[in-house]
């Protein structure tokens, strides 16, 4: 890119967000994104129950529960939005439409994180109010040392809205890797080997340093640590830590998948 | 001579693994008229497109549009329209969304997409989605995407694929009139007589490199120069006749002559003169199909070799 | 048959699904590698667990207070009391309690050798379980229940004929009543014959599981023998068998194995350690599982996702599948000539991956001072055969999602996200062991149950639960469950298809 170009790069956003709001797939994904956390975070907040004081669960983490599971829709959300145009040879006329390949990038990964970040709000919110509803039900009371749920809470706050970037950088990680395989069922499958085998492996190594290890430089385990509202001293990563560890592994992604767009014959 | 509207390549190479893609692909394409672009399967064509569109990155040489490198274009679709692959579509999107998405990467109005979509035939199937058009309607659409920045300059890839014969009578109307509005047009094709009508230059490449760069009305001139049928029931006094002339004859068939180096006036008043009866005297009109078979005689080898290593991309 | 042939030579001719199989077992065996770097932090511990008769791996340390036996004979005890010091988990280092596990066992023990895995029978009373009859590690049965007091003493009896051993148990010394019989295998003439205790660790449940150590004192009164019994230099001798209290328990804050002689042919015998098969959770330790070994299948199941998902989805988007329904127009029969293609290749590299993973992961664990836990050879055949048959399901799971979903991004997680991470949620202790159990039982992930080689013993305390790798179906059950899973999906994908058009 020769210096910032704002008029080619808010057109180029422009593009892209026509695009992702004409394609039918997309719209389906987001509403699972949002129907998928907040279910499975009611369903945890009404599932686990906590029977007496000192139950040792962290009821921010229960009701945000979803998260773990819906950053799978997230991801797939950013491969379509890349893997489907080099499926079809789309990719050709988009960059035959804007030729500055970094600044297609710079608007895939803005327009990519401004609808998650939407999304991803709505879909945090709703599941702290389920958790705000439901927890107490669960046994989650002051009588067991819990206070009811809520964002006027730092610790709850900072952990919604870190969910929210958390979402947000997991769509990132997975644009920059689709970008870099250049295919969309390839891309979903590295994504999802580095989010989850990051734990399978802490999981089999019996080496606590190692393990803690592990859970630091996974970019799931450190990421959703973001979470973590009790026992932060006990975490083997701090909340604002763990999300810049995914947030580097997100770049990097970035990164690499633009330096393979910029070089590549497309 | 920097042109400000044309196309213009200059010493391109591109190689792809073992195969030389594009070996010194030097030409221009001047604006007003339609530059044919011709040349078996794997000569260079699409690849040299490409290049010029900064899809692929030449090893050696470069590609101006208008002057400047396409990827240096901020809105490249009003300086050169094109068309690659029409079947380059996401098939759940509308053939107008599609157009939108382009418009609004180059700043252009909605408006101009509903503009292009009735100047294509499109207007009744702008809706629908694009998965399920003809491939005929993919042309079009690839063909309205080519017309949306009303560039000064187009480049089409094989435009007449999968045309029907009214599809590819309307393709050759729009071209001519895109160069008389003074637009620089490169058509390719590997079917020469496409090209027929159209055309007013054709660039003939072979093996990744400029075979030919000629104005079509001097190539038929070259190519038809003095062929002409003589039908007779003496064939053998009509040779002898003729042959004192200096003029080349050739028996074609049982009572017919080809005759070279000699005009059908003279031909036919040699005869007379010399009371050779004649049934009839035609100047052969040649096609552009020989003329091109003529001029690339020997890239014909290359045609089987060039399409098995299947460089065309 | 011919729609078969057509789909395997559609497989084989595309060079990166034939690489991505390959790569599929590669990167599996590799991630075994990646997995087991790391070394003992305490090698001088234990390396190898000693195996039982029947193959499976035993903790064998204990307290044994013995003589040599040669030929038939008995050996008569009246037990008054078991008690016990349990290390106090929260009163820091080398706060102590006393209180007894419920496994802590005392009791008679006739046993082929002193070698740790060597055949035995015992009568014991135990902490919580009344007299126990236990033989050979795995064999266990109840007598008479009830805690032994000095009011309330139970009296244990061996009787050994030949290769058969009987134990009895009696709460007067006059009526006795046969708990059960074991054979010992090799007709040893000598054997070693004597009293014993163990305590095996405390376990508490909480937070994943944990343990701690615990230790055990039998009250022994009456020792009374018959037969031919070696007169070594003052008879009786006493000593911790396996040198210390094994993988299961270790001896509580300022305690020791021993014995002395009390009067009335008295012995008070303290010890700690257990005679029991090992399980996994708390009492295992850091020792490597088959499990362990066979971690490379998630790697495996990812990569065979992705290539079975693009075996089906390339069709719908180059348009070959129209092209494929006209060579072969019964659309069901394509469907099943796919699947079969993609299981059996599944099927290989699972089964070709688990056969290289397990003798590769035990020479790493051997390079790394890791003790593994040895399974029986058909438990080891199982989980070999198990995870080709998981893979091959998975494989035909993928393929009809991705005929159901037709976009090869949607479908690939979709599979993943449904077999891998519901086993993660589960087994990472990330949800309590009772949602946890559910969702083994549910997901598509019930079927890495078929992977489970740890046994579960009712007479060893342990936390089995999905956080130590215990899995609520049984293997072939949970394998049931992921295959009903992928007919289901399969049975849907047919009917999509038969509908859809092309």
């Amino acid at each position: 890119m020769s210096g910032v170009d704002t008029i080619g790069f808010r057109r180029a956003c422009r593009a892209e967000w026509t695009k992702l709001r004409t394609e039918a797939g997309h719209g389906w994904l987001l509403l699972g994104l949002v129907l998928v956390t907040v279910g499975v975070g009611a369903a945890v907040s009404a599932g686990v129950p906590c029977p007496a004081s000192g139950c040792g669960q962290d009821q921010v983490r229960l009701s945000l529960a979803g998260v773990s599971v819906s950053q799978v829709l997230a991801a797939v959300t950013a491969v379509l939005l890349v893997g489907g145009e080099y499926g079809t040879g789309l990719i050709r006329t988009t960059l035959v439409a804007l030729p500055r390949r970094g600044t297609v990038l710079a608007a895939k990964a803005t327009v990519l994180s401004g609808t998650v970040l939407a999304v991803g709000s709505v879909a945090v919110l709703a599941s702290i109010l389920a958790g705000h509803l439901l927890l107490p039900g669960a046994g989650y009371t002051p009588a067991h040392g819990y206070t009811q749920l809520s964002l006027a809470d730092g610790p709850t706050l900072r952990a919604a809205a870190g969910s929210v970037l958390y979402l947000v950088l997991v769509g990132l990680l997975t644009l920059g890797v689709a970008v870099a395989v250049r295919d969309a069922a390839v891309a979903a499958g590295v994504v999802l080997a580095l989010l989850y085998l990051f734990p399978l492996l802490s999981h089999v190594v019996t080496e606590p340093h190692l393990q803690r290890l592990l859970a630091r430089l996974g970019p799931m385990p450190a990421g959703l640590a973001i979470q973590a509202t009790t026992n932060l001293s006990h975490l083997p990563i701090g909340p604002w830590a763990g999300l810049g560890v995914l947030a580097l592994w997100a770049a990097t992604a970035l990164f690499l998948g633009g330096t393979i767009l910029r070089l590549r014959d497309a | 001579m920097r042109d400000d509207v044309g196309i213009e390549m200059a010493g391109l190479r591109k190689r792809f693994g073992a195969t030389q893609a594009l070996d010194g692909m030097t030409f221009a394409v001047r604006p007003g008229r339609v530059t044919g672009f011709v040349g078996p399967n794997g000569a260079g064509k699409s690849t040299t497109m490409r290049v010029v569109l900064g899809l692929d990155a030449p090893d050696a040489g470069r590609a101006l549009v208008g002057g400047r490198p396409y990827r240096s274009l901020r809105s490249p679709l009003t300086r050169l329209g094109s068309l690659l692959d029409a079947g380059a579509l996401q098939p759940s999107r509308t053939a107008r969304n599609h157009l939108l998405w382009l418009a609004h990467s180059q700043g252009l109005p909605a408006r101009r997409v509903d503009q292009v979509l009735e100047q294509v035939g499109l207007a009744d199937a702008a809706r629908r989605r694009a998965g399920g058009f003809s491939l005929g309607m993919r042309q079009r659409l690839g063909i309205a995407a080519a017309l949306l920045g009303d560039p000064p300059a187009l480049m089409l890839d094989e435009p007449f694929n999968g045309l029907d014969p009214e599809g590819i009578r309307w393709i050759r109307g729009l071209l001519t009139s895109l160069a008389v509005e003074g637009r620089a047009v490169l058509v390719s094709s590997h079917l020469m007589g496409e090209l027929e009508d159209v055309a007013d230059h054709l660039v003939v490449v072979g093996r990744g490199r400029v075979v030919a760069d000629t104005g079509v009305r001097e190539l038929l001139a070259g190519v038809a120069a003095g062929r002409v049928m003589l039908r007779t029931s003496e064939p053998l006094a009509a040779a002898e006749v003729l042959s004192h002339t200096g003029a080349t004859v050739q028996v074609t068939g049982p009572g017919t002559l080809g005759i070279t180096g000699l005009p059908g006036e003279a031909i036919v008043a040699r005869l007379t003169a010399a009371a050779v009866p004649f049934a009839e005297v035609a100047t052969h009109r040649a096609t552009l199909e020989e003329a091109y078979l003529t001029l690339t005689g020997d890239a014909v080898q290359y045609r089987s070799a060039d399409s098995a290593a299947g460089v065309e991309r | 048959m011919r729609a078969l042939h057509a789909e395997w030579t559609k497989f084989r001719t595309v060079r990166g699904w034939v690489l991505g199989s390959v790569g599929a077992m590669l990167a599996s065996v590799l991630f075994l590698l990646v997995g087991t770097a790391s070394s003992n932090q305490h090698p001088q511990g234990v390396t190898a667990l000693p195996v039982g008769p029947g193959g499976e791996a035993v903790n064998d340390s204990f307290y044994f207070v013995h003589r040599a036996l040669t030929g038939d004979g008995s050996i008569t005890v009246l037990v008054t009391a078991l008690t016990g010091v349990l290390a106090d988990p929260a009163g820091g280092p080398g706060g102590s309690t006393s209180g007894v596990t419920p496994w802590s066992k005392a009791g008679i023990l006739v046993k082929e050798s002193l070698d740790q895995g060597s055949p035995y029978a015992a009568m014991m009373v135990t902490g919580a379980h009344g007299v126990r009859m236990q033989n050979d590690f795995t064999h266990d049965r109840a007598g008479l229940a009830g805690s032994p007091s000095t009011t309330e003493p139970r009296w244990l009896r061996l009787v050994r004929t030949g290769r058969t051993v009987i134990g009895l148990d009696s709460s007067d010394g006059v009526r006795w009543a046969e708990v059960g019989t074991a054979r010992l295998p090799e007709p040893a003439t000598t054997v070693q014959v004597g009293l014993f205790v163990a305590a095996p660790a405390a376990v508490q449940a909480s937070g994943g599981g944990s343990s701690s150590p615990a230790t055990a004192t039998g009250d022994f009164r009456r020792v009374t023998l018959s037969g031919a019994w070696g007169q070594a230099a003052g008879g009786w001798q006493g000593g911790q068998v396996g040198g210390d209290a094994g993988t299961s328990g270790s001896y509580a804050p300022g305690t020791v194995g021993g014995w002395t002689a009390t009067t009335g042919e008295g012995f008070t015998v303290t010890g700690a350690g257990d005679i029991a098969p090992v399980v996994g959770g708390p009492a295992l330790g850091p020792a490597f599982t088959v499990e362990t070994f066979l971690v490379g299948t998630f790697v495996g199941l990812i990569v065979l996702t992705v290539v079975a998902v693009q075996f089906v989805t390339t069709e719908y988007r180059r348009g070959l599948l129209g092209q494929t329904l006209a060579a072969t127009p019964h659309r069901s029969r394509t469907l099943a000539a796919k699947a079969t293609v993609v299981a059996t290749v599944a099927f290989a590299v699972g089964a070709a991956a688990a056969t290289m993973s397990i003798p590769l992961g035990e020479l790493r664990a051997h390079a790394t001072h890791f003790a593994v836990l040895t399974v029986p050879t058909a438990v080891q055949a199982r989980a070999v055969l198990g995870t080709g048959l998981l893979l091959a399901a998975t494989a035909v799971l993928s393929l009809a999602l991705g005929v159901v979903l037709r976009r090869s991004a949607t479908a690939i997680t979709a599979v993943v996200a449904a077999t891998v991470f519901p086993y993660l949620l589960a087994s990472g202790g990330m949800l309590p062991s009772g949602p946890a159990e559910w969702v083994l039982r549910l997901t598509p992930a019930a079927g890495f149950a078929v992977q489970q080689t740890l046994p579960r013993h009712d007479q060893v305390l342990s936390v089995y639960a999905p956080s130590s790798g215990y899995f609520p179906l049984s293997p072939w059950g949970g394998l049931a469950v992921l295959g009903a899973w992928s007919v289901l999906a399969l049975a849907a994908a047919a009917v999509l298809l038969r509908r859809r058009d092309a």
